[in-house]
């Protein structure tokens, strides 16, 4: 993979951690969105779309309420999408979801520390802020967006090299069965998190009635392709 | 009062309202920056008294849901100029803070939000691909940036008598669709998504693939030492690599 396309993917995963919290919140910190774009950067869109939709089931648990910490799925799969691509077979998804959750983890700890950096920014101007200081206002608001993209392109560049150190030494080392059960998986994580947290919010409520309406025109949809 | 209320210039940074996010104001000062355009032509302009008296109550601590918080600015800005006291203001921010987190999260996180990523899950298992990604984004942002312009639009328009806007007709017609939506949309993407990745395992993998679904979803109904969906999946992974690699 060339250098000026780790620098797109690099600038990809700044914008979309971006995304998530502070600048605009349009939602390309979605994980499908995140990965498809990821594997179009990539020229492996196939790649992009299956763990931006593994990625996505599992973002299903987070309900990003109040102070609520959570994990950042949106940067880490850009990394898995860069871990993972052009590997045959089970490989791609094996290799991304286990690269892309440590940066998810990751990303949510950096989170947090960018809150606390903006508090002590706060606290540094907050008598001029109580005067109705407009320049300090906007100041300390704009260092923080600042603070955010450069959070995002560190979580970002740290995943890209774990990805690249990942791909140039266990890939060749580990046999086709290891992937296929880091694949199985990863993908039944995916799976039983997404229900876990669609159930959550459905809850025991007439939505279940819904839910399970939803849930049949799915399986019939599956029984019929 | 001002005869052209600048509410472009507001909405747009309300976009950033969440930029300086922390602990201790949440998101006021993002408020206070999104307030300060229409604070401008208070009596004295922007170097008077009143001016920065409302921006330094602007920026004080608010919590609410980021997409309602323009209601929150258009009403206080409003107040601002019909002459309420600063005890008024605050009485007003700290009444509408619950009401615009509770709603926001309600109608967007729990409703909106997974309803749109559930009909891309599923258009994508059905393979639309792009056209799915397209239409989530699309679909997503109509109501996303309907609800901005409605909330800082109706929040300048009703001032201290903002809770009226809240009992606006369309929010409860929104709340009422996008409940069940988002239900019906995520039971429809559940099983298309399971079909979707399991397409490429074999018979032995796709059986093993059913049992660590079970597997979680049990550990994940009990939730022993507040496993999440990030543990659940390092610690499958980590199982996952120790089975492959001693039967490799």
């Amino acid at each position: 993979m060339s250098f000026d396309v780790q620098l797109v993917l690099l600038l990809w995963g700044t914008l979309v951690g971006l995304d998530l919290v502070s600048v605009p919140q349009m939602m390309i910190a979605r994980p499908l969105v995140a990965g498809a774009v990821a594997g179009l950067i990539l020229g492996d869109g196939a790649l992009g779309l299956r763990l931006g939709i593994v990625f996505e089931l599992f973002q299903l648990d987070v309900l990003p309420v109040g102070a609520a910490r959570y994990p950042e799925y949106g940067p880490a799969t850009v990394v898995a999408v860069s871990a993972g691509h052009l590997l045959t077979g089970a490989g791609g998804v094996a290799v991304g979801v286990l690269v892309g959750l440590p940066v998810a983890m990751l990303g949510g700890l950096s989170l947090h520390l960018l809150r606390r950096l903006n508090a002590r920014a706060v606290h540094r101007v907050a008598a001029r802020i109580e005067q109705g200081d407009a320049r300090a206002l906007v100041r300390v608001h704009v260092g923080g967006i600042v603070r955010d993209a450069g959070r995002a392109a560190v979580v970002t560049a740290i995943g890209l090299a774990v990805a690249w150190v990942t791909r140039t030494t266990i890939v060749g080392v580990l046999p086709e069965r290891v992937f296929v059960g880091l694949a199985v998986a990863a993908t039944a994580a995916a799976l039983a998190t997404a229900w876990t947290g669609t159930l959550r919010l459905v809850g025991r409520g007439p939505l279940l009635r819904w839910f399970a309406l939803g849930l049949g025109g799915g399986a019939l949809a599956v029984w019929l392709r | 009062m001002t005869s052209r209320p600048r509410l472009g210039t507001s909405l747009l940074r309300l976009f950033t309202v969440q930029g300086s996010w922390n602990y201790e104001y949440m998101i006021g000062l993002g408020v206070g920056v999104a307030e300060e355009p229409l604070l401008r032509d208070l009596p004295g302009g922007p170097d008077g008294a009143a001016y920065h008296a409302a921006l330094g109550r602007g920026a004080h601590f608010f919590n609410a849901h980021p997409y309602l918080a323009g209601l929150a600015v258009g009403a206080t800005a409003r107040a601002e100029y019909e002459g309420a006291s600063p005890e008024q203001i605050e009485r007003l921010r700290t009444a509408l803070a619950g009401p615009l987190g509770s709603l926001g999260d309600r109608l967007v996180w729990a409703g909106w939000l997974p309803f749109a990523a559930g009909l891309a899950i599923a258009g994508v298992a059905l393979g639309l691909g792009w056209v799915a990604v397209a239409g989530f984004l699309v679909v997503y942002n109509v109501g996303h940036l309907a609800l901005r312009w409605w909330a800082l639009g109706a929040g300048w328009r009703y001032g201290t008598r903002v809770p009226t806007a809240l009992h606006h007709p369309g929010l409860r017609r929104a709340a009422a669709f996008t409940a069940p939506a988002m239900a019906v949309s995520l039971g429809l993407a559940l099983p298309l998504a399971a079909r979707y990745l399991a397409g490429p395992f074999g018979a032995g993998s796709r059986i093993t693939l059913a049992a660590g679904v079970a597997l979680g979803l049990v550990l994940l109904w009990w939730r022993p030492g507040n496993l999440t969906g990030l543990r659940l999946g390092l610690t499958m992974l980590a199982a996952g690599l120790l089975v492959g690699w001693v039967w490799r």
